[in-house]
């Protein structure tokens, strides 16, 4: 996977100074909204607030079009099964393929939806701190009681952060294991699934080995699952409360309106 | 139960058997002072890592005993306790770095003791400092070389301000210059005060370091003592400087053989070729 899909870019702005348990509640209520949105306006207005925060937030436009790219493949699957396996009004006929009008709104609504949730995410990601999402999401299932199920809030967060870290450890080891196995002879294209199995093997013994490692590091540090403090504390500041109250005044005049 | 302020580890007639059966450890005794520089050799396999995870707990002695501090191992409420008087730097420098970014993962000890947050703050900058990383504080695992990865990992350690550092041949996977930075990291922390346990296959790098080396083979101590001792009591395994002299030796010229350092090994080599010179004005 591409590296900077859904990175962190640090810069200084209003929203990389939110609290990442603001923005994600604003992200849950913004995707929430999109995905019930079914007029053109209603997408467009969200599309508009989205240019503008991506304007507010200084990080450039590539940085979203590298988020977007790697599910193209995805939106363009979405739009064509729209288009052609509605019923309604037909444009064309060409042998069994029979578009419709009504499948031209729908999967052009539809994708646009998809692609407003993925540019929101990576508007997220893009101004959080990986540790920072990990520990707000943290705070914010605290109070959940997890114990029964025999791990902590703490946990979860440490399984996040790390996640983030070794993931691209873990594809980088996969890339190398190829590279020794096809420069030893192995034909990748005439014998798939040969190579997917003697790529696999070494793959989780070298994983497992990563693991074990970094297990045995973790517990020489301390690490005890239990409570834990951080190098960077959340706290909500005046700006914050403001979006949650704007996000709260909107989602009210929704219901009052409708 | 009483102990000695002025010893830091005992371990006492240690053995370890792996839970597959390998009986790797059989009757060590060693006991570090405070403030010591202690090397551990030996070739591949003959324990050295099992030893030294039993010095912050991380493996319990299957018999015998290891106390830190007065400190038994095996008693489970002083075990948080002992992993933050001895710190352990490991060999792999990407498996023990577990943030996002460099100042993350040296808050990682401090974040597990519950530290608040300004007193985090305050040690990741002071360790960072003491390592020479501070101007790469937010930069992330990929952008680091093993080198500085390393570093960070003694940084880590150091946040915890720990009485003791256990380098677990964390130079292996090291150029040379990136090698030298750690190694005079090391001894800086040694002047500083600190114990350092340094497990290591390289009998040149430590020579000029150690005030002790231990040697092992087979899960047993095979030798302890000075360097010099080392060099006196052991033919093999010693570095090319001290062969080299050996062999003047053998020769005929007046030299000592028991020396490692460069600058050492030349001044020795000066005063015998003034010795000949004499000698041969001398017999005209
Ligand atoms: N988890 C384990 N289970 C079983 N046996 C093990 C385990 N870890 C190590 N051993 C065995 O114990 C012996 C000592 O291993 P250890 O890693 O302590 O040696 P070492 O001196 O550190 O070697 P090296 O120089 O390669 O790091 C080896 O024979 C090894 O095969
Ligand atoms: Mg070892």
């Amino acid at each position: 996977m591409n590296e900077l899909f859904l990175s962190y870019i640090p810069k200084n702005s209003p929203l990389h100074r939110l609290d990442p348990r603001t923005k994600l509640v604003a992200l849950m209520v913004i995707s929430i909204f999109v995905l019930q949105t079914v007029t053109f306006s209603g997408l467009g207005l969200f599309a508009a607030s989205f240019i503008m925060l991506a304007y507010f937030s200084r990080v450039n436009a590539g940085t979203f079009s590298h988020s977007i790219q790697p599910m193209l493949v995805f939106f363009v699957f979405i739009f064509l099964m729209h288009l052609f396996l509605t019923e309604g009004e037909i444009i064309f006929r060409i042998g069994p393929f029979r578009p419709t009008f009504d499948g031209l709104i729908t999967g052009t609504i539809v994708t646009t939806r998809f692609m407003l949730l993925i540019l929101f995410a990576s508007l997220f990601t893009a101004t959080t701190r990986p540790t920072m999402i990990a520990y707000g999401i943290e705070r914010m299932i605290r109070f959940v009681p997890l114990k029964r199920i025999g791990i902590s809030s703490f946990d979860i967060a440490t399984m996040m952060s790390l996640s983030i870290r070794f993931v691209p450890v873990l594809l980088d080891n996969a890339r190398q294991i190829r590279y020794a196995q096809i420069s030893r002879g192995l034909d990748i294209r005439h014998n798939i699934l040969r190579s997917v199995s003697t790529t696999i093997t070494p793959m989780i013994r070298e994983s497992l080995q990563t693991a074990d490692d970094l297990a045995i590091a973790m517990e020489s540090r301390c690490y005890q699952g239990k409570y834990r403090t951080s190098l960077f504390e959340l706290r909500m500041g005046a700006m914050d409360w403001g979006v949650l109250g704007g996000i709260s005044c909107v989602v009210f005049l929704f219901f009052l309106l409708r | 139960m009483r102990f000695d302020h002025n010893i830091m580890i005992h371990i006492n007639n240690l053995s370890y058997r792996y839970p597959d059966g390998t009986l790797t450890l059989e009757g060590v005794d060693i006991s570090i002072d405070r403030g010591e520089f202690v090397a551990i050799m030996g070739p591949n396999g003959c324990g050295k890592t099992t030893l030294v995870r039993h010095l912050n707990a991380l493996l319990m002695p299957t018999a015998g005993s290891v106390s830190v501090f007065g400190m038994d191992t095996k008693d489970m409420s002083k075990v948080w306790n002992i992993r933050q008087t001895v710190g352990m730097v490991f060999q792999n420098p990407q498996t023990q770095f577990v943030g996002t970014t460099l100042e993350e993962d040296v808050a990682f000890g401090p974040e597990n003791l519950g530290l608040p947050q300004n007193e985090i703050r305050k040690r990741v900058d002071r360790a960072l400092l003491e390592v020479r990383l501070m101007e790469y504080k937010t930069h992330a695992p990929k952008t680091l070389s093993g080198g500085q990865m390393q570093r960070a990992a003694i940084a880590g350690v150091l946040a915890m301000e720990p009485e003791c550092i256990v380098f677990d041949e964390v130079t292996s996977m090291l150029d040379p210059e990136s090698r030298q930075m750690i190694l005079d990291t090391i001894q800086q922390l040694h002047q500083s005060g600190k114990t350092i346990i340094y497990v290591t296959q390289r009998i040149e790098e430590i020579l000029p370091l150690a005030d002790r080396i231990v040697s092992m083979q087979d899960g047993r101590i095979e030798f302890m003592g000075t360097p010099h001792e080392y060099l006196a009591s052991v033919g093999s395994h010693v570095p090319a400087i001290t062969s080299l002299m050996r062999k003047l030796k053998e020769k005929g010229f007046d030299v000592r053989d028991d020396v490692f350092a460069v600058d050492d090994a030349f001044l020795e080599i000066i005063k015998a070729c003034r010795m000949v010179e004499k000698e041969n004005i001398d017999d005209e």
